[in-house]
């Protein structure tokens, strides 16, 4: 059975273990438990069968916050990988001190907690004496509610979002960059390729492992957005989303039916539901993966 | 427009011309970029130190105007609000929670990294897959346990459920594995038992490891919002990115540079740690994605 040697390692991952159990898979099943669970405040629970999943998918909610959900990762994930591969390629043609000096002011924004960024992006999209509004005003534009107006509202979280992290993926890019060997870039000036030749012949393929673990990465986090629209709205379990629920997403619209309303069935359901979009979105990338490195 | 380096190369009678071109245009991008990334903050700034009264939005300035300005709202801050306990509760709870990530993870990671022990190869792979499985699935369960512990507005709840690291116990795992074996093994016939081989050898060695771990995970406490939003909505039990939420709160009645002196000395800690660690939170963020 159990060898007395194997002791000492069994004792050593056993905190680690223990904790992961408790606090990561048993979460799990027991959410997938309560997902068919009817858990209102005032009533006792009671089994439910699939209700808590057809509740979730035919409310008005869930349509609009999936519908803003895509629109949003449509744009916001092509555009902030742009972004940041551009900062790469700009700080790449700098040398010494001015790289790493550029380079640290670019991810500055990274260092900034979520909750801070969105609060200062808040006061700068205030209308009439917002910065932004301010800066329209010396050029005698009217003044613009960013955050109050539909056809606005997901530009001022994707630009605040591409503010946020676009260092974070430029740094991850710019790692990749490093790894090309020089001599690629050598041998195709040599050949008289010009510098978007080789951007687009050398440095986009071999970084192409980089670029899809930036677009899965990005594109995972992008699904689970939270922190940046709900403080850029209502902040509250009782006030979300703005105006008619333009920046409304699955995980806050979870998290309202969970702690807004009480009803953790429906939220628990709502997880599994996101989980298995979340999952399906990765395999399909994976399998694009795949796909695209046969010739 | 010409950006077109290779070519100006090899065409030497305009080399310099061209060259000075794009010098100049690469230095307006890279400083016009600069000033985006940092302006929101230096605005921050800004509008803590300035005379109060006259908003600054209006009349944008490029520098701050007034220290004793700035000083008085920050005290007006630490000495009418909860926000000097809310300083003590987040930074308790970054250390805690750095403390045991890095001791759990890095006995763990000692373990999965050097040794081989019955049911090694089921349990890393249960624990990377879940690397995969995102939070919004284990949240309001992990809450609900939590509840049912007694644990909700206790120091216990914030920390504890955060500290078996998947993501941790993998960069520490990529690091040990370049422990030399010969090293381990001198040691054992030297007489060292397992834990003093853990003790004086593996975690000296992997000393950068944990620093970057350290840092890193310092910053995703210092910034985590939707955790202790919900399970530590008591005031006394406020984080330092609650109270920041409360002044940013609609119905809240203050005025712009008392909100963002309550986002600088939110943002202190972290700015003060990117200056002091930049090369090693930029190279352990470049290193998780390139590893990933």
């Amino acid at each position: 059975m159990l060898d007395k040697k194997h002791v000492p390692h069994l004792l050593m991952v056993f905190p680690f273990l223990a904790l992961f159990a408790v606090f990561f898979l048993y979460p799990i099943v027991s959410g997938f438990v309560y997902s068919f669970y009817d858990w209102n405040a005032t009533t006792t629970s009671r089994f439910v069968g699939l209700a808590n999943y057809q509740r979730v998918i035919h409310s008005r909610d869930f349509s609009k916050a999936m519908w803003n959900l895509g629109s949003y990762i449509v744009i916001t994930v092509p555009v902030g990988i742009a972004v940041a591969f551009c900062l790469a390629l700009l700080v790449e043609s700098f040398k010494g001190f001015w790289q790493n000096f550029f380079r640290s002011i670019f991810f500055m924004p990274v260092v900034l907690p979520m909750f801070l960024a969105a609060t200062i992006w808040r006061w700068i999209y205030t209308p009439n004496i917002g910065l932004l509004n301010t800066i329209r005003g010396l050029f005698g534009l009217p003044s613009v509610q960013f955050l109050n107006d539909t056809s606005t509202m997901l530009y001022s979280l994707i630009a605040v979002d591409i503010w946020v992290s676009a260092g974070f993926n430029m740094v991850i890019i710019l790692a990749g960059m490093k790894n090309i060997p020089r001599h690629y870039y050598e041998a195709a000036r040599l050949d008289g390729a010009s510098k978007l030749q080789e951007i687009l012949y050398i440095t986009i393929p071999m970084l192409y492992p980089v670029l899809f673990f930036v677009t899965t990465y990005g594109v995972i986090s992008a699904l689970q957005v939270f922190d940046t629209p709900w403080l850029l709205t209502g902040s509250s379990f009782s006030q979300y989303g703005g105006r008619q629920n333009a920046l409304l997403f699955p995980v806050m619209d979870m998290m309202g039916r969970g702690f807004g309303e009480l009803k953790f069935g429906q939220a628990a359901a709502y997880g599994f539901i996101l989980t298995t979009v979340i999952v399906s979105v990765t395999a399909v990338m994976f399998a694009l993966r795949k796909k695209g490195h046969q010739p | 427009m010409t950006t077109d380096v290779g070519l100006i190369r090899s065409a030497a009678p305009n080399y310099a011309l061209d060259l000075s071109i794009w010098t100049v245009l690469k230095w307006t991008v890279a400083i016009c970029v600069a000033i985006v990334a940092v302006f929101p903050i230096v605005w921050m700034v800004n509008v803590v130190f300035a005379e109060p009264g006259v908003p600054v939005s209006i009349n944008p300035r490029l520098l701050p105007t007034s220290l004793s300005a700035g000083i008085a709202k920050i005290n007006t801050i630490l000495s009418e609000t909860g926000y000097l306990h809310a300083y003590y509760i987040s930074i308790t709870y970054s250390l805690l929670t750095i403390a045991g990530v890095l001791l759990f993870g890095s006995m763990a990671a000692f373990e999965f990294a050097l040794f081989e022990f019955p049911g090694k190869r089921p349990m890393f792979a249960i624990v990377m897959l879940s690397l995969m499985v995102p939070t919004a699935v284990t949240l309001i369960p992990t809450y609900l346990l939590t509840a049912n512990l007694g644990w909700l507005n206790t120091m216990q709840g914030l920390v504890v459920p955060g500290l078996a690291s998947a993501f941790g116990l993998f960069m520490l795992i990529q690091f040990m594995r370049t422990i030399p074996r010969e090293m381990i093994e001198a040691a054992r016939l030297d007489g060292a038992s397992h834990f003093q081989i853990y003790r004086h050898i593996a975690l000296p060695m992997s000393r950068n490891a944990l620093v970057t771990l350290a840092i890193l995970t310092f910053m995703q406490t210092w910034g985590n919002f939707i955790w202790p939003l919900i399970v530590a909505p008591s005031p006394q039990m406020y984080t330092v990115g609650q109270v920041v939420g409360l002044f940013n709160a609609p119905f809240s009645h203050v005025t712009v540079d008392i909100v963002m002196a309550a986002n600088l000395l939110a943002a202190l800690p972290p700015l003060i740690f990117f200056l002091l660690f930049q090369r090693k939170i930029v190279e352990g963020i470049a290193m998780s994605g390139s590893k990933g």
